[in-house]
């Protein structure tokens, strides 16, 4: 007994004395150590490197001398298992036995840091040693998280060291609860569990309820998906959150508290547990807190984990015992609450800044933040970013800040596609709104809500119909199945969005789902169902065009729902080739089957072989066992395969119709549509400026990429079903649009883009100025151009590393490429960027042009520095100016290669409507433009794009033309060809690329051979056997 | 004083009121489907809701409290476009079978889908439910046409305290019915079909019993037989249009003869004969108390000429004529079985008595007569298969029709009700006295029992006005009274003086609170009544729906009125009792009268 009152906390004294023992305990230690004990790490392995650092220390005699401590989550959760070094702040990551050796033999007894084992900073490639230089922890600031990682979850003594329980005196002995609430008022704190009810607000309504007995509860029912934000705090701080509700039970005048956890949730009931033991052992729980009249204690209440008991009225239901079921409010839970008695209900995270506030007053906490949003939040990062974990940031901070600069913005060069806040009841944020300052009235306004914390990004492979879906399914699920709008109209939302996933979506399907979402969100009984719609109507607002492409095309762009298509592959090909078949085809050593089946979708194997942007490996599902299929490899090799000896055959080509098709412009898009409205019967005529047909693969793409000899052979095959081809003609002068419109029953116009667009710089007319374009075209037509000396290029896409390249093979002495985001931004393909290098291409990131100087021709290129602040529209990092020197390059020759438009001078523009960017307007899907008959496709629709979507429109195009023309719109594609079955295979072998054979880059810089030297057959069996057959169903 | 606007008027309420409570006060009409007036407001269908200015989204107008400056409007074009869609998601899981439903015509569901206005359903998808549960001989739970309004939960819960209906399972799964893998044939069910009289559709009713009946009357080899409970006569007439507590005995017997019924005998009759063998078993106790306490001696209780088997003084007895209370005493109560009277059910024993004595008297084969009681109740078609109440090893009573499905009988034939003539029932069970008639509604009994028994121990009629109990007449939960026993005859002088308080309940949570007194053995009471149903068997579970408390009022006046245009008011001075004792039964309690007439109990499953 007299032991047990010596523990006793009942003055300031006590405390004070608490600290300072504890902090003379700790000086005797050299060095202190902390491992993460987050559930997280925990789970990968956090206790065994505990036993085998203790072990590791007691071997090298300095067990004595070092504090090893393990504390709750230190955020980052994909490093784990982690440890921080004290003093000195060094973090270790991905810890291992063997690293534990390493530094306790290096770090610790020799003091060297152990480098290795630290996190490596992905832009540079730099090991970063001390935690708070890493991004992720830099930009965060931590009120709630505080102690969390940084003391033993488990010693009351270390927290009161560390100010704890300081506030609970401070309110016990010098604060009415009137001002404390006054305190929480004025510091606008809001509630963090989703809804933002100021919580000095609710605390005084708690108060003004007259009753012998009042109850607050702690909300730890995290339910969101992905979200454990809350799980952070009790597992890594518990006395805080103790101290907080015993706070607000004061301030409420209530002797009671609750905790509604979740039975998921056993590590932190059972730290939450020992806490409230030690608080009643020393009497911070129990009756009389530090001698005076109020008396707290607190009581675990486990939920079985139902989603719907995050609401008040149902949590209060599951706290009495009965089924987890809401009640309409009002009354609300501060007039009639648990057991009927006045209730305040407080989420994890609003009481854990309770004690904060009162020891740094209300001034402190209301300077953080933004007008209306005050303080920080605590969110969950979790989807397709490359750090994920636990965060705490000052509201106002940008998404993009949070997704880009703590999270590492987007792995796997994939694109951001879109942020989803509040789980379930949230919505989404996309590439539009990352500059949008996180606080609850721009959420709210954007139609998301701050919810409890869980924050998943989502990258450019996620379809957004598939995300509303998922979303719909959990809620459903989880409905309490009470009201009418939430247990029905939520299923048959569900009903709705597994129809449209699965390819039967129907007209009318989004209207519907709005109407309901809408009449479910005014007549829900609870929070739960009024906020279940949410998910579907925020992606209805910003991801109409998916719904529609689900819905019309039957096209899931993201490659997810897979009942749209064969596989992610061919989904992802704009011309849609069977990839799965021709890899087969290649695999079972049929390669020229392989190149007939892509000619099935697409007259240009070789060039694509050579060329394409090849979307499909971006979505191959291999890439997650080791490395996508070589796919544009493949069809290279097929199709050399296939000219190995003569031209392929031409089959079945239908009776002529006696109907003609005029095709203006000889390029890839042209030649695609008279190749398969060629096959269908159809006359076709296409007229061509320039000498070659080709367009841009003749004119635009450097021999050492795609040689002209295999262009024409392929022209040929094309020109092969019956077409006519005439070259050197110009419309708008050899021969008028009105004759051709005369002679045809309908027009395809494929022109292009084949302007330079100029940037507008002083100085951009002077003499060896060469615009991209024009350089390469001049040089392709054999024109003679004269390059020598330093050349800078301007640009980031694929003309100007072609101009880049090609400058170096006419003998230029000095390539720099001017580009004024980074080269990860850059357009061009990653190959190119990378066998440019390999030439002795030197690029220049961050350098943006502001003048071209020189006297009689360019002789100075003036650029600023550039910085990465902010996102654009499309979601980019805007570059901006920094202050700072001019940077001058002496130059020779200047390639701007920026963009590029078309230039259609036999059109007039009464004629047919054209959009501000001078491209062809057109109706629908259809590919006609608003002049009756004449259709349009490829870069003079699209503005400059890549070679497969030209193709892509010229052959939908001809779809859509023998449409018009009475035909059915279906292609005639030749005989049906056998695809080998998938085989099963019994064990998958983890093999990266097999690599196809390149010249040597001091070798192909001197000549414009091909580069690219093509597959060897072993090679190329091998690697098709690779393919997943994500086909086989 | 509130002061709101519904749809622009002006209109004024008290605190605590709903936007429902105050609309319907204006005669402002507010659809509404799970709403049952007192006994049920969750607001889970949400057709009641309405637009509040400010509010973020719908009130559901049925559990909205109304507060000061209100502005409520009740039609507008969102409210009427998302009450339509409400109904839709409904719709789109349930079955639209109208016209092979039960309650074809008489579905509030049905009902509301022509009030909204619906023309069609576009939310096809699957449904949630697919059970029928038959496992009950007296009601069908057929879970595919539940709309989970939840009145049957709380009627189970709250007002019966039963417990055997709950929403199981979550979100679009949900589903009402027993806990577990449970059904109603295994759940403490006592199947007093108080749920299926708030049912809004046909997803709980009553098991068909019509068929069998049908059968019986068009078999000529049987001589069919049919009873009515006191109770039917005053509400029968509800479903042909005719006002609640018209009485419609004459007609009801007309209407039993023209469906083909040989014989039409009334339950009143064994009612009067119920209160003579249950007061007697009551005095019996109370001298076996007497003689445990050495008041009396053997030689004085023989001269009080009581039943030839002294029971037990186990007090306070309980009634037994309701079967939905005897199966929940048998299921909670488990322990205090010896409290209950021993005595069947009105019903049993003409069905005992038909078998055997109007059999033998009137040269009939037992084995070829049908009985078939009309009853307000549900649980009686369970009762009549409990295997302890069989009469010489054959069924008692054949069949059980509640009174709605009486109602369905007479409407198939064709018969029109409202204008039948009155006729009599038959003879030799067809005369009966006012104590009988109260049997059908709370209190009853037991006023019938004490104006047989206060007589019998002071040979003075029962002092109170009109011979009515007044503290145990109502539709109180739990109503007592206290009866003095003065000037007694000599033979019961142990008697004078004593006081003898009593307590009468309906409704199952009322007879769970005075069970627990007797376990607690803080129980005052010498005598109780307890009654499975809110108000007694005027509002049995087999009744005509809806039965609200004002309906359940106007029943209630009609039977006692009944019982006072009666010429005889005391069941034992009904001469038909008097000469069926003469002739056959010898005495009350005697070794054939507990034979034909009284029963034993078996306690039951607990969960």
């Amino acid at each position: 007994m007299s032991e047990q009152s010596a523990n006793l906390i009942r003055s300031a004294g006590d405390l004070a004395h608490i600290r300072n023992a504890f902090f003379t305990r700790q000086d005797q230690y050299s060095q202190t150590i902390l491992i993460c004990s987050g559930a997280g790490c925990i789970s990968c392995g956090s206790q065994s490197i505990h036993e085998t650092l203790v072990d590791e220390l007691e071997k090298a005699g300095i067990r004595e001398n070092i504090l090893v401590k393990m504390t709750g989550c230190m955020g980052i959760c994909d490093a784990g298992p982690a440890m921080i070094v004290q003093p000195g702040n060094v973090f270790y990551c991905k810890l291992t036995a063997e690293a534990i050796h390493e530094i306790v033999q290096s770090h610790l007894l020799k003091g060297q840091v152990a480098e290795q084992f630290c996190s490596v900073d992905r832009r540079t490639g730099k090991r970063i040693v001390r935690l708070d230089d890493l991004d992720y922890f830099s930009r965060q600031l931590k009120i709630v998280l505080a102690n969390c990682g940084k003391i033993d979850y488990g010693q009351l003594d270390e927290y009161i060291a560390h100010d704890g329980i300081t506030a609970l005196y401070k309110v016990l002995h010098e604060m009415t609860p009137e001002q404390v609430i006054e305190t929480v008022r004025l510091s606008g704190l809001r509630g963090r569990g989703g809804g933002g009810f100021p919580t000095g607000m609710k605390w005084a309504l708690g108060r003004k309820t007259t009753s012998e007995q009042k109850y607050i509860i702690c909300n730890a029912d995290e339910g969101d998906p992905g979200a454990f934000m809350d799980r952070s705090l009790l597992e890594g701080d518990p006395y805080v959150l103790l101290e907080g509700l015993a706070i607000g039970g004061y301030a409420i005048g209530a002797s009671k508290g609750y905790i509604y956890i979740r039975a998921e949730y056993p590590l932190a009931i059972e730290r939450l547990d020992h806490a409230i033991s030690e608080l009643r052992e020393v009497g911070l729980l129990g009756e009389h807190l530090f001698n005076t009249d109020f008396s707290f204690d607190v009581e675990i209440r486990i939920g079985a984990g139902a989603f719907v008991c995050g609401e008040e009225t149902a949590l209060m239901n599951s706290v009495q015992g009965q089924r987890g079921e809401p009640r309409q409010k009002p009354p609300f839970p501060t007039e009639k609450g648990l057991f009927g008695k006045p209730t305040v209900i407080n989420n994890v995270e609003t009481l854990g800044n309770i004690p904060a506030i009162i020891r740094n007053g209300s001034d402190w906490f209301s300077g953080i933040g933004t007008e209306k949003s005050k303080g920080t939040k605590v969110f969950a990062l979790a989807g397709d970013v490359k750090n994920t974990g636990i965060v705490e940031v000052p509201m106002g901070i940008s998404l993009g800040d949070i997704l880009f600069d703590i999270g590492g913005g987007i792995p796997n060069g994939k694109k951001f596609k879109a942020a989803q806040t509040g789980g379930p009841s949230g919505g989404c944020l996309t590439k539009a709104h990352l500059n949008t300052p996180i606080d609850y009235q721009s959420l709210v306004e954007l139609g998301a809500i701050m919810g409890s914390g869980g924050l998943i990004c989502m990258d450019e492979d996620t379809c957004m119909v598939d995300v509303a879906r998922f979303f719909m399914d959990f809620v459903q699920d989880e409905s309490c199945g009470k009201c009418v709008a939430c247990r029905i109209g939520t299923r048959r939302m569900l009903d709705i969005l597994e129809r449209i996933t699965q390819g039967q979506g129907q007209a009318g399907d989004v209207e519907r789902l709005i109407e309901l979402g809408e009449t479910v969100k005014a007549t829900a009984l609870c929070g739960l169902g009024q906020t279940a719609p949410n998910p579907v109507l925020s992606t209805i607002k910003y991801f109409r065009d998916e719904y529609d492409e689900h819905i019309r095309d039957k096209y899931c762009r993201a490659g997810v729902c897979s009942s749209l298509f064969l596989a992610p592959c061919s989904n992802a090909c704009p011309a849609g080739v069977n990839v799965p078949g021709y890899i087969a085809l290649i695999a079972a050593g049929r390669p020229k089957e392989a190149y007939d089946l892509i000619m099935q979708e697409n007259p240009f194997p070789s060039v694509c072989g050579r060329v394409c942007t090849h979307p499909c490996e971006s979505r191959c599902r291999r890439a997650q066992v080791d490395e996508p299929l070589a796919i544009r490899d493949l069809k290279r090799y097929a199709a050399d395969e296939a000219f190995k000896n003569e031209t392929p055959k031409v089959d079945l080509i239908f009776p002529r119709k006696g109907r003609t098709v005029s095709i203006i412009g000889g390029g890839p898009s042209g030649l695609t549509c008279g190749y398969y409205l060629g096959r269908l019967g159809y006359t076709v005529v296409i007229y061509e400026s320039q000498p070659e047909a080709g367009g841009m693969l003749a004119y635009g793409i450097p021999e050492y990429r795609l040689p002209r000899k295999m262009l024409a052979k392929e022209i040929e095959a094309i020109r092969r079903v019956g077409i006519q081809i005439r070259t050197g003609v110009e419309v708008g002068k050899a021969i008028d649009f009105k004759t051709i419109r005369d002679q045809s029953d309908a027009v395809y116009i494929a022109t292009g883009t084949q302007r330079s667009r100029k940037i507008g710089l002083s100085g951009e007319n002077l003499p060896n100025v060469y615009h991209g374009l024009d350089f390469l075209r001049d040089i392709n037509l054999g024109r003679p151009v004269a390059v020598h000396g330093v050349v800078a290029v301007i640009g980031g896409g694929s003309t100007a590393f072609d101009a880049a390249r090609t400058a170096l093979r006419l003998g230029a002495s000095e390539v720099h490429v001017l580009y004024r985001r980074c080269m990860s931004d850059m357009p061009a393909d990653p190959r190119e960027i990378c066998e440019a290098v390999e030439e002795g291409v030197m690029i220049h990131e961050l350098v943006e042009p502001l003048a071209m100087i020189g006297n009689q021709k360019v002789e100075q290129v003036v650029c600023q520095q550039m910085k990465l602040q902010g996102f654009d529209a499309e979601g980019r990092r805007q570059p901006v100016a920094i202050s700072g020197p001019r940077i001058e390059f002496s130059v020779d020759l200047v390639i701007p290669a920026v963009s590029q438009y078309s230039d259609l001078p036999f059109v007039r523009p009464d004629e047919i409507e054209m959009t501000s960017l001078g491209t062809f307007v057109i109706k629908g899907n259809t590919f006609e433009t608003t002049l009756p008959g004449v259709f349009a496709g490829g870069d003079v629709v699209r503005g400059s794009d890549v070679v497969i979507a030209a193709i892509a429109d010229g052959k939908k195009a001809a779809q859509a033309i023998d449409q018009y023309l009475g035909g059915n719109g279906v292609l005639n594609k030749g005989e049906p060809i056998d695809i080998p079955a998938a085989e099963d295979d019994d064990e998958l072998l983890e093999h990266g690329r097999f690599a196809m054979k390149y010249m040597d880059p001091k070798v192909r810089k001197q000549s414009f051979t091909e580069v690219a030297q093509g597959f060897h057959k072993l090679d190329a069996i091998a690697e098709a056997m690779r393919c997943l057959r994500c086909d086989r169903r | 004083m509130i002061h709101l606007s519904i749809n622009g008027q002006s209109v004024e309420a008290q605190e605590g009121q709903t936007i429902l409570d105050v609309a319907t006060a204006n005669k402002i009409g507010i659809p509404t489907l799970c709403h049952f007036n007192q006994l049920h407001a969750v607001g889970s269908c949400r057709i009641c809701s309405v637009e509040v200015a400010g509010a973020k989204g719908l009130m559901a107008a049925c559990v909205t409290p109304v507060v000061e400056g209100m502005v409520v409007l009740t039609h507008s074009a969102k409210v009427r476009q998302m009450r339509k869609i409400l109904y839709e998601l409904m719709l789109s899981d349930h079955p639209a079978d109208c016209l092979h439903c039960d309650r074809n015509g008489r579905c509030e569901f049905q009902d509301l889908g022509e009030v909204l206005q619906i023309k069609e359903s576009r939310f096809v998808g699957k449904r949630s439910k697919n059970a029928m549960d038959d496992s009950s001989p007296a009601i069908i739970r057929d879970t595919t046409k539940c709309i989970l309004c939840r009145r049957c939960v709380s009627m189970c819960n709250e007002v019966q305290g039963v417990g055997a209906l709950n929403a199981q399972n979550r979100g679009f799964a949900t589903e009402i019915g027993p806990g577990g893998r449970e059904r109603l044939g295994t759940a403490v069910c006592t199947y007093c079909g108080q749920c299926t009289t708030v049912c809004p559709v046909d997803a709980l009713h009553e098991k068909d019993s019509i068929t069998a009946v049908w059968q019986a009357l068009s078999d000529p080899a049987r001589k069919t037989i049919v009873q009515t409970a006191p109770a039917v006569r005053a509400a029968l007439g509800e479903e042909f249009g005719l006002a609640p507590g018209t009485l419609v005995t004459g007609k009801m017997a007309s209407a039993l003869r023209q469906l083909g019924f040989q014989v039409v005998f009334d339950t009143n009759f064994t009612a009067d004969l119920t209160i003579l063998e249950e007061g007697y078993e009551l005095l019996a106790r109370l001298a076996a108390l007497a003689k445990k306490q050495g008041q009396i001696d053997d030689r004085q209780l023989a001269a009080l000429n009581l039943p030839h088997h002294l029971p037990d003084p186990v007090l306070p007895m309980i009634t037994s004529c309701s079967p939905g209370w005897i199966k929940y005493a048998e299921h909670f109560h488990g322990d205090l079985l010896a409290h209950l009277s021993t005595c069947q059910s009105p019903h049993m024993m003409l069905g005992a008595l038909a078998k055997t004595w109007y059999a033998q008297s009137n040269g009939l084969d037992p084995t070829e007569l049908s009985v078939v009681s009309v009853m307000p109740c549900t649980a009686k078609k369970f009762e009549i298969t409990r295997p302890e109440l069989k009469t010489r090893g054959l069924a008692t009573v054949d069949a059980v029709l509640t009174t709605r499905e009486l109602a369905r009988m007479i409407r198939e034939a064709g018969i029109d009700f409202a204008n039948l003539p009155d006729s009599p029932f038959d003879s030799p069970m067809g005369e009966s006295t006012g104590a009988a008639a109260i049997f059908g509604t709370t209190g009853g009994v037991m006023e019938a029992a004490l104006r047989t028994v206060y007589e019998v121990v002071t040979s003075r009629p029962l002092p109170f006005e009109n011979l009515h109990i007044q503290p145990i007449v109502g539709l109180d939960r739990i109503k007592t009274a206290s009866i003095r026993f003065e000037n007694v005859l000599p033979a019961w002088s142990f008697l004078e003086g004593i006081e003898v308080p009593i307590a009468v309940t309906s409704g199952l949570s009322g007879a769970r609170q005075l069970m627990d007194e007797i376990e607690a053995g803080t129980s005052p009471y010498v005598f109780i009544e307890v009654m499975g149903c809110p108000g007694g068997c005027l509002s049995g579970g087999g009744q005509p729906r809806p039965s609200t408390p004002e309906i359940r009022q106007l029943r209630l006046q009609a039977i006692y009125r009944e019982d006072e245009g009666k010429p005889l008011r005391k069941s034992h001075d009904n001469p038909d009792i008097r000469k069926l004792y003469e002739v056959f039964l010898g005495q009350p309690g005697s070794q054939l009268a507990h034979e034909l007439l009284h029963t034993t109990y078996q306690r039951r499953n607990k969960i």
